[in-house]
């Protein structure tokens, strides 16, 4: 049985009366890239300290390749490399000295890789860090981190600060580790990201893991929306089987249906329906579904004709 | 679906504020302030028992003259202190005492203060949102600066109500006017570093940096004043020293307020050039000319005990060079301090009660050697001090994701530091060993070595204090140490006057150190101190390993 790059069972956290995460029981195959999700304070951050024993958990254990993030941490870093959303270097080093510096740390480096990215991602290595900016300092951070071609890639945030062309060249950078069977775990925000880059997604709510496995099967479980426009007033809808929520505005209605869509056809049947477009789910509106109230989907208001259907 | 939207009717902006345009000023004020009144109570409530102190042990005229015999005449607490005049009254006991010791915390106090709102708040990128608001960096330095005054103001107000509960009582009977002025002298050295410490938070592009570049204005300013109360041939030396001046005011024996009017000349002087800076240079950077991009030194590295040494060697070298040359200035200065009193009852008598014998020269350089005991303290601190800046800052999480553990790094830093320690306690006793031999006062290379490494173990004690802080309460370790320091300094240099407690005494680890070399080191006691240190350093260690990381 091959050893999981990650694996966490019952991992928790709490601070005080707070629980910054409870119950975390996930796990991680090498090669895979995984995305984790979730609005500020969720615990995502605290999940990644656990993980790099940066933090110590008050519940569970986690693993990384089989050692103990808490009793066996040095060996744990020595397959990984993390990068932080928030770049914090020693002002007075070079660029260049910082990445030398890191590396030793680090223990391995591909020097020619390194060469690379620092062309790829246009960084002066020459200049001191206190005069970089503040994507320029992120540069150094996902160039340290890349350079040592660590068998897990640990990402929080890692492009905040960033400008659109240096995002590109950090998936194509994710893109070549994946390609060489490195596991990548992303914490994210920007939900485009994580969608082109990750083969699973974890989605936390209030320190708890509500939602883990591939888009296809959040997809799937989740609702597919419809779009009906009508000629003349649309037909009231929210009592067909599978529809979880309907909205009119004006000669248009916008459905949610979960399940078979048969029923829906049948009954848009001889309605008059001239347009009908339906699409599965972004990820930013599955992520969205889990930060209504309670859970569910938001609530959308209804239109000024006030005929909107309730689920 | 353009119903979606929620559509909020415009409605009137309330003000957050009356100034907004003041915001720097309210920020700085309230914290300085709240320093001030703090340290202002520890001066006023150090006055009030001090004073009460000594009108309770000494009675009588003659125990007041006795105690003026023993201490008015001893070279080594002149130079320490101040020129005594008058001690056998409590005006000129007062004023000595007081106007010696707390002008040194007052101006650490300002250096470190000032340092901190103006040059790390700056660091930490806070001033770039306040420059975002209704203000402009000319304007803000000027808040800055107001601020700092406020809080001086609080030290003033505070110390000034111990001054007058303490001098209107009818047992000392000092005027009002005279209670005031004496408070003024007694803060005088709080508001030169504070103002002294906003300049160099302009020059310096970290507030390290400019801390250690206030740090050496004070160690020269102090150093000056020493040598011009060590020999009357150098008196002229108190002239050039800011120390100097404030002693020269003589606040309740014999008042010369001209002698504040150069420190009224550096307040205003440096606080023109801070203003001036402040508004021209660029938020961030340092007016100091320093290159942005250089060739890459790898040296050192390789890990992170040679990233330590390498981020803690300008600070470490400008330590070294100032125990270097203070204690050379002691060494020289030693054998014409005292050949006047060679053979001085007074001075007999003073060593006594410290537990000392030996000659008069031993035993100036026994006393003097305290304040290299406390300059090496000083390094102490600022080593456990960058610990937990490493730590605040997120530095350290860049090591401690890789293959470096805690363990390792606690102790190649603590490991570091406490070579630092004795390299100075050794250089300490090879450089008053060249300042006496070149005057040939014939005192011996060892007995000068072994009293250099007879100040280290105090600073090794605090090492262990904070690295135990360090562990048990990462975000107190600064005020922990510096804390400490300044109660150990005070209980050492007023306790040993006034009849205090022995089990208030045996809480400064000052206490606990022989004057060496006027006696013979206490080893056995060294060793205890060392231990407990050691003993911190484990626990702290301990306690570092099982707790999360802590960032500011």
């Amino acid at each position: 049985m091959v050893t999981p790059a990650i694996r966490t069972e019952g991992l928790g956290k709490r601070y005080g009366k707070v629980d910054a995460l409870a119950d975390l029981s996930l796990q991680i195959a090498p090669g895979e890239v995984v995305g984790y999700l979730g609005p500020n304070g969720a615990g995502k951050t605290t999940t990644i300290r656990l993980l790099l024993g940066l933090a110590r958990p008050t519940a569970g254990r986690a693993e990384i390749f089989g050692s103990d993030c808490q009793r066996q941490t040095v060996e744990a870093h020595r397959r990984l490399a993390y990068v932080p959303g928030e770049a914090s270097l020693w002002p007075s080093l070079t660029g260049a000295e910082t990445l030398h510096l890191l590396g030793r740390v680090q223990g391995r480096v591909d020097t020619a890789y390194r060469d690379e990215l620092i062309g790829r991602f246009d960084l002066d290595p020459s200049k001191k860090v206190r005069a970089y900016s503040k994507g320029n300092k992120q540069k150094i951070l996902l160039i340290a981190a890349l350079m040592a071609r660590p068998d897990l890639l640990v990402l929080d945030e890692p492009t905040s600060g960033l400008d659109p062309l240096m995002e590109q060249a950090f998936r194509h950078c994710v893109h070549e580790a994946r390609e060489a069977g490195q596991t990548v775990f992303l914490s994210s925000h920007i939900l485009s990201e994580v969608e082109a880059l990750c083969d699973r997604v974890g989605i936390l709510r209030e320190g708890r893991l509500v939602e883990m496995g591939t888009l296809a099967e959040m997809r799937y479980l989740s609702t597919l929306t419809v779009e009906a426009t009508f000629g003349g007033v649309p037909p009231d809808l929210a009592g067909v089987a599978g529809v979880k929520r309907a909205v009119v505005d004006g000669h248009r209605v916008h459905l949610e249906v979960q399940g078979p869509i048969e029923p829906v056809v049948d009954a848009l049947a001889g309605t008059g329906v001239r347009e009908l477009l339906s699409r599965e789910p972004s990820l930013e509106e599955l992520f969205l579904a889990h930060y209504g109230p309670g859970g569910a989907a938001p609530v959308l208001a209804a239109s000024p004709a006030g005929a909107a259907g309730r689920p | 679906m353009t119903d979606l939207l929620i559509k909020t009717p415009p409605r009137d902006l309330s003000l957050a504020g009356r100034n907004p345009g003041l915001v720097v000023a309210g920020q700085v004020s309230r914290r300085a302030a709240r320093s001030g009144t703090l340290w202002g109570l520890v001066f006023g409530l150090f006055v009030v028992v001090q004073t009460l102190g000594y009108v309770s042990d000494y009675k009588t005229q003659a125990a007041r003259d006795q105690l003026a015999r023993a201490f008015g005449t001893n070279v080594g607490l002149n130079a320490l202190l101040g020129q005594a005049h008058d001690i056998n009254t409590i005006a000129g006991w007062a004023s000595w005492r007081f106007v010696g010791i707390l002008t040194i915390l007052g101006s650490i106090w300002g250096l470190l203060t000032s340092t901190r709102l103006i040059r790390g708040d700056e660091e930490a990128g806070y001033y770039e949102l306040l420059l975002a608001g209704q203000t402009t960096r000319g304007r803000a330095g000027v808040q800055a600066v107001a601020g700092l005054g406020a809080g001086l103001l609080a030290m003033f107000v505070v110390t000034a109500l111990g001054t007058i509960i303490t001098g209107r009582s009818a047992s000392v009977g000092f005027s009002l006017g005279q209670c005031l002025y004496f408070s003024v002298t007694l803060v005088a050295g709080a508001a030169m570093f504070l103002a002294i410490g906003a300049l160099t938070s302009q020059l310096a592009s970290t507030r390290r940096g400019a801390a250690a570049m206030a740090g050496i204005v004070f160690g020269i300013a102090y150093a000056l004043r020493m040598a011009a109360d060590s020999a009357p041939g150098l008196h002229w030396l108190v002239w050039l020293s800011p120390l100097g001046w404030i002693e020269e005011s003589r606040p309740l024996t014999d008042p010369r307020p001209l002698a504040l009017l150069p420190v009224l000349v550096l307040l205003v002087a440096s606080t023109a050039v801070t203003l001036h800076l402040a508004a021209r240079r660029d938020l961030g950077a340092a007016a100091w000319p320093g290159g942005n991009s250089s060739r890459p030194h790898l040296a050192l590295l390789g890990g992170p005990t040679g990233l330590a040494v390498r981020l803690m060697r300008p600070a470490a070298l400008g330590w070294l060079l100032a125990v270097a040359g203070f204690s050379v200035l002691l060494g020289t200065v030693a054998e014409s301090s005292t050949k006047d009193i060679t053979g001085s009852k007074g001075v007999a008598q003073a060593i006594g009660r410290l537990g000392g014998q030996g000659s008069s020269i031993a035993a100036y350089l026994g006393l003097t050697f305290l304040v290299l005991a406390l300059l090496i303290a000083l390094v102490s601190a600022g080593q456990i001090t960058a610990m937990r800046t490493e730590e605040a800052d997120g530095h350290l999480q860049n090591l401690l994701v890789r293959a470096a553990s805690r363990t390792s790094w606690f102790a190649g830093r603590l490991g570091l530091s406490c070579l630092l320690l004795v390299a100075a306690g050794l250089l300490a006793g090879t450089g008053a060993w060249a300042g006496a031999a070149s005057q040939h006062s014939g005192v011996r290379f060892w007995s000068l070595v072994t009293a250099g490494l007879n100040v280290v173990p105090p600073g090794l004690f605090l090492l262990g204090l904070g690295a135990l802080a360090l562990g048990a309460w990462p975000r107190r370790t600064s005020a922990v140490v510096y804390g400490y320091l300044a109660w150990s300094f005070i209980v050492e240099f007023a306790g040993g006057v006034v009849h205090t407690s022995h089990w208030l005494l045996d809480t400064s680890v000052f206490f606990h150190m022989v004057p060496a070399p006027a006696t013979a080191p206490d080893w056995s006691s060294a060793a205890v101190i060392t231990g407990l240190g050691v003993l911190g350093a484990v626990l702290g260690g301990l306690l570092l390993h099982h707790r999360d990381l802590q960032n500011a």
